[in-house]
């Protein structure tokens, strides 16, 4: 009888393949599914959100204007004049566009100088003083209200919380840790998603805009203007900016005021108390204001 | 910016575990192959009975054993691997080293004491990273290899 020892195989538990590339590969997988659960559970939010009844939301809300404080302190010397005459528009072009019964929207004017405008909980609308003094006519400022309407119409506002509620939930859920990741992830989500909600709220103003005035020209002028100026880079690839890319929009609404005869139906200047937003004589060291 | 400083440490641990790993690893796989060629004469075997016909002056236990740590880029693709299943491919090298060193410091023994073979051979392997609050540190296992060495005579 002999006896004999083969050799050690070296191939049987040592796997040949780079333990980096594996590891790599399952990460990859890993931020695929949970990607996937945030979107699902972000937009699961915003759908539920919608189905708020609008007068729970304003009850919640009440008289608050969220987001406001950030911007700046609201305007007490030229506020009511200025705010008169917005509410006043945007009256007008809310009874063109069939909000459901009990919805209204409620203007606020704010002193800064960033030009701004956005549409929060309970319908409330703020427009910033320096976004109304790069207004060229009532026209364009009607179109920025009417975009503002059509979010608030379209429940953008509360679903973007609700989006971003349950994606926090999840992540406060998974640990804690997780839970301050919560506002980055939502704003990656949202990002991709709201320039959907941005076309909707275009389409809805350049419909008010044709049944107000009859027509929809003046309203590319807005983003015209503010695309010369804005600090950001506006051939930022429309994946990217919350807002579709100036050029993109300022073509679609071009084309939609295709066939305005400026000469027969002239837009109409901006009828405020002095000509224009007033700026108070105290604005010397207010926030906001360069 | 809390999070970013926590996510730089953990890269860093993570490429140092890697790249310190892997070097042990593959330092430790160069050198298992090499004594393993230097101690083919010593003949290791799990039969319990040594041969009938073979004559030996002398027979004794000998043991080898070794504790072998994981690295933080290990314990990190455990934890992923632990997540979709499948070969954990960076444990088995790991414990593949352990079973091999341990056979070879047996083997070694048995050569300092003259023998040609070792029979009855079996293995134990102990994990010593769990502790009571359940959370284990870094996962580090024992390999013990013991059997009967024969001096023939």
């Amino acid at each position: 009888m002999s006896y004999e020892n083969p050799d050690v195989p070296h191939a049987v538990n040592v796997a040949r393949g780079s333990p980096v590339a594996e590891f790599l590969r399952l990460v990859a997988a890993l931020l695929a599914v949970l990607l996937l659960c945030g979107a699902v559970l972000y937009l699961g939010g915003e759908h539920l959100a919608r189905h708020v009844p609008f007068a729970l939301e304003q009850r919640w809300v009440g008289d608050r204007v969220l987001g406001f404080e950030a911007l700046v302190q609201r305007d007490a010397d030229a506020g009511p004049e200025v705010e008169g005459y917005l509410q006043r528009l945007s009256d007008g072009l809310s009874a063109t566009m069939r909000l459901p019964a009990g919805m209204h929207v409620r203007v606020h004017y704010a002193d800064a100088g960033v030009p701004n405008a956005f549409a929060t909980l309970g319908g409330h609308v703020v427009v910033t003083r320096g976004l109304l003094e790069r207004m060229p006519s009532e026209n364009a400022l009607a179109m920025v209200l009417a975009h503002e309407i059509g979010h608030v119409r379209a429940r953008d506002p509360i679903a973007a919380l609700g989006g971003g509620a349950s994606l926090a939930l999840l992540l406060a859920a998974a640990g804690d840790d997780a839970g301050r990741l919560a506002p980055q992830v939502a704003t990656l989500i949202q990002r991709g998603h709201s320039r959907v909600a941005e076309r909707r709220a275009d389409e809805a103003a350049l419909e008010a805009l044709e049944r107000f005035y009859g027509h929809a020209g003046g309203a590319a002028e807005v983003f015209r203007r503010l695309a010369r100026e804005s600090p950001f880079d506006s051939r930022l690839p429309s994946m990217l900016a919350t807002h579709p890319s100036d050029d993109e929009r300022i073509a679609r609404l071009e084309a939609a005021a295709e066939g305005w005869d400026a000469t027969r139906q002239p837009l109409r200047p901006l009828a405020l108390p002095s000509g224009g937003p007033r700026r108070p004589p105290s604005t010397a060291g207010r926030r906001g204001d360069p | 910016m809390e999070l970013l400083i926590e996510l730089g440490a953990f890269l860093v641990l993570l490429v140092v575990g890697l790249v310190f790993g892997r070097a042990s690893e593959r330092r430790h796989f160069r050198d298992i192959e090499r004594r393993e060629a230097l101690l083919r004469d010593v003949l290791v075997f799990t039969e319990r009975r040594p041969p009938p016909d073979g004559e030996f002056r002398d027979a004794a236990l000998v043991v080898g054993s070794v504790v072998i740590a994981e690295d933080y880029f290990k314990r990190i693709a455990a934890a992923l691997r632990g997540l979709f299943g499948g070969r954990v491919s960076v444990y088995e090298s790991l414990m593949d080293r352990g079973r091999r060193e341990a056979v070879l410091r047996m083997k070694e023994e048995a050569r300092r004491r003259g023998a040609t073979l070792v029979f009855n051979v079996r293995f134990e392997t102990a994990s010593l990273s769990e502790d009571s609050s359940g959370r284990s540190p870094m996962f580090s296992a024992e390999f013990l290899a013991y059997g009967t060495a024969l001096v023939p005579r």
